[in-house]
């Protein structure tokens, strides 16, 4: 009888002890419920399974297979660096319902050339798309140009400690007559210290930010 | 005579100070004459550079608005350092023309020019063509006169302003742990005092032969500690205590298979979303682009990275990561931390831009976060909960006009997402 209950008090122990590492924390995700519901057959852009052997023991769901890797396995091993995301082909250009976004080709050292000749395409409902300018330049500008396009957000730093140091400041003298089209090439492209921010800002959004540059320049 | 003796006091003081100030006036004459000595001595050496007080104002603020973001007058910067530069320059007529389009001195082959551009891993000066000679001159004069006042004229300013503010912050912290301590002390040994005066008194009384039975039992207690563990109440509390326990730790641990909330896994590089969304405000959608347009928020590429990192902390260890994967043109393997199961649909675009969500409603609060963490449940109650309760962003967008009428035709109450499908098993499930 005491043999017995000390069984039953034991057993209660182990189960909870057991229990305990089904939650995730850290490096450990946790159990998983019927993880072939989870785990994704084509490929993921930003997630992938490498372990070849993941989900042999799911295996017999689908026997007729004779792929030589685990259910969950979801790795290109053919691409390279296995990346599933792919770049796109040289000279492929994105389709839109407008038609066709050709991408901004004047290069980087023509600041001149693009200042004199860029005009800026959107013409329609200026207050509305200085509006939009405004949240895309803080989304975009503000942590180094600062609210007001003095140079001073937070990734400037401060006087005693600066951290990202020859930030432009806007409202300088050597920026009060640029152009449009300059401020348009310089996100495009870069300029100095400033990386091109092409890649993350579409060409309609950094006409909206240059016209709320030109804005804050002539308040 | 009281009055005379004052008097005469009074004049001898009036004496004192006029001599005072006679004194004061001809040594701030002699100071003068010294400092125009000075600049007439730089001026043959160096230019016209002027030296009054309101030039000096101007170029300070022209200096300020337009220079200090890359250069100091002490210190190496992006530029070099400008204390001295009207001695070191060839001319002044040459700092005017550099200033005003220098990389046309540069192209004009000017060696002094070719040399400075070489030197700063050309990079070239930002052109001031609006800048007059006289605006220039103006900031060579602030330059001067900082440079005159020497590296120490900033540093030990910011230096007690440093002190003061960490003594106004830590100093009652420190009294306020001592404090504590010391109470924590008096307190023990108020204890130990106690216990050491019972067992003594202990002692005495049973030491004593007059004290009767009643007495006997309260200086000696007796509790029978075994008899009150087998009682029966005490028996049942303790089982009832451990059942509803062990109950409880079950069915949270059965509710948290297939939850991975609170996974952090230890990224490839040591990325600090605290530093870089907290310390610094650089907006979530600057780096996770595809939040607005797809169903991915997106891990940035490195080339986000570099629009900073091409400058700032270069030489750190984890940052060389993103250097060696450009330089070897592979990928950084930055494990995913929100894992929706795959039977599950979710558009991160639908809910930024449509939605108009902020990041922190789901992922937490992220800017405080060094390693990132799963902050939400990530179950289906948790998404259904959020459909019940939130209204739909219809406001402005036509989309939803019809929506809007049909809905308020049959209630009352805001548009729920549930009343528009949010519920659907097909919303997310297919």
């Amino acid at each position: 009888m005491k043999l017995y209950n000390n069984l039953k008090l034991a057993s209660v122990l182990a189960i909870g002890v057991a229990l305990t590492s089904c939650g995730a924390g850290g490096e450990d995700q946790g159990l998983e419920y019927a993880p072939n519901m989870y785990h994704s057959v084509p490929y993921e852009p930003l997630s992938q399974i490498v372990d070849e052997t993941a989900g042999e023991a799911a295996e017999f769901l689908d026997p007729n297979t004779d792929d030589k890797h685990g259910e969950y396995y979801n790795s290109n091993p053919y691409n390279p660096s296995r990346m599933t995301m792919r770049v796109p082909p040289a000279n492929s250009v994105p389709r839109k319902n407008a038609g066709y976004i050709l991408p901004y080709r004047i290069p980087k050292d023509s600041l001149d050339y693009a200042a004199r000749t860029l005009q800026n395409p959107l013409t329609e409902d200026k207050e509305a798309l200085l509006a939009e300018g405004n949240v895309l330049y803080s989304r975009y500008c503000n942590h180094c140009h600062g609210p007001n396009g003095e140079g001073d957000g937070p990734v400037a730093g401060t006087e005693d400690k600066v951290v990202f140091a020859g930030i432009a400041n806007l409202q300088g003298a050597a920026y009060q007559n640029i152009t449009e089209g300059h401020i348009f090439h310089v996100i495009s492209q870069g300029k100095g210290l400033m990386g091109a921010h092409g890649s993350q800002v579409s060409q309609e959004d950094r006409w909206k930010i240059a016209m709320y540059v030109k804005k804050l320049q002539n308040q | 005579m009281n009055m005379t003796q004052k008097r005469s006091l009074a004049r001898v003081l009036l004496a004192f100070t006029l001599l005072g100030f006679l004194l004061i006036n001809n040594q701030s004459f002699g100071q003068e004459q010294a400092a125009e000595a000075e600049t007439e001595a730089a001026a043959s050496s160096s230019g016209p550079i002027p030296t009054e007080p309101a030039r000096i104002t101007e170029g300070e603020s022209l200096f300020n608005g337009n220079c200090k973001t890359c250069h100091k007058v002490h210190q190496k910067l992006v530029g070099p350092a400008l204390a001295n530069v009207y001695d070191r320059a060839p001319s002044i007529d040459w700092i005017v023309s550099f200033i005003q389009n220098s990389s046309k001195v540069i192209a004009s082959g000017d060696t002094y020019a070719v040399n400075l551009y070489e030197e700063y891993n050309k990079t070239q000066m930002t052109a001031f063509p609006t800048f007059s000679r006289d605006q220039i001159l103006s900031i060579m004069a602030y330059i001067k006169a900082e440079t005159e006042a020497g590296p120490g004229g900033d540093d030990p300013k910011g230096d007690e302003t440093n002190v003061t503010q960490t003594a106004g912050d830590s100093v009652p912290a420190a009294y306020l742990n001592a404090i504590m301590v010391g109470l924590i002390i008096v307190l023990v040994l108020i204890l130990v005092v106690l216990v050491l005066i019972t067992t003594i008194l202990r002692k005495y009384l049973n030491q004593r032969e007059d004290l009767d039975e009643d007495d006997e039992a309260i200086v000696n207690p007796t509790l029978d500690f075994d008899k009150l563990v087998k009682s029966k109440p005490v028996i049942f509390l303790v089982a009832f205590l451990f059942t509803a326990i062990a109950f409880k730790v079950v069915v949270n641990q059965l509710y948290a298979v297939g939850v991975q909330k609170g996974y952090a896994p230890k990224q490839p590089i040591a990325f600090s979303h605290k530093l870089h969304a907290g310390e610094y405000q650089i907006d979530c959608q600057y780096c996770h682009t595809g939040v607005r347009k797809s169903k991915s928020a997106n891990i940035p590429s490195p080339n986000i990275c570099m629009n900073c990192h091409s400058a700032v902390k270069t030489e750190s260890p984890e940052i060389q990561k993103i250097y060696a994967a450009i330089e070897n043109d592979r990928p950084i393997e930055w494990i995913r931390v929100h894992n929706l199961p795959d039977l599950a649909y979710f558009n991160h675009s639908q809910h930024v831009k449509v939605g108009e969500i902020e990041c922190q409603t789901c992922h937490g609060a992220i800017e405080e976060m060094e390693v990132v963490q799963q902050h939400s449940l990530l179950t289906m109650g948790w998404c259904i909960d959020c459909h019940r309760k939130t209204d739909v962003n219809a406001k402005g967008n036509d989309y939803y006009t019809n929506l809007v009428e049909l809905h308020e035709q049959e209630s009352k109450g805001a548009m729920k997402v549930e009343d528009i499908g949010g519920l659907e098993c097909s919303k997310c499930h297919y």
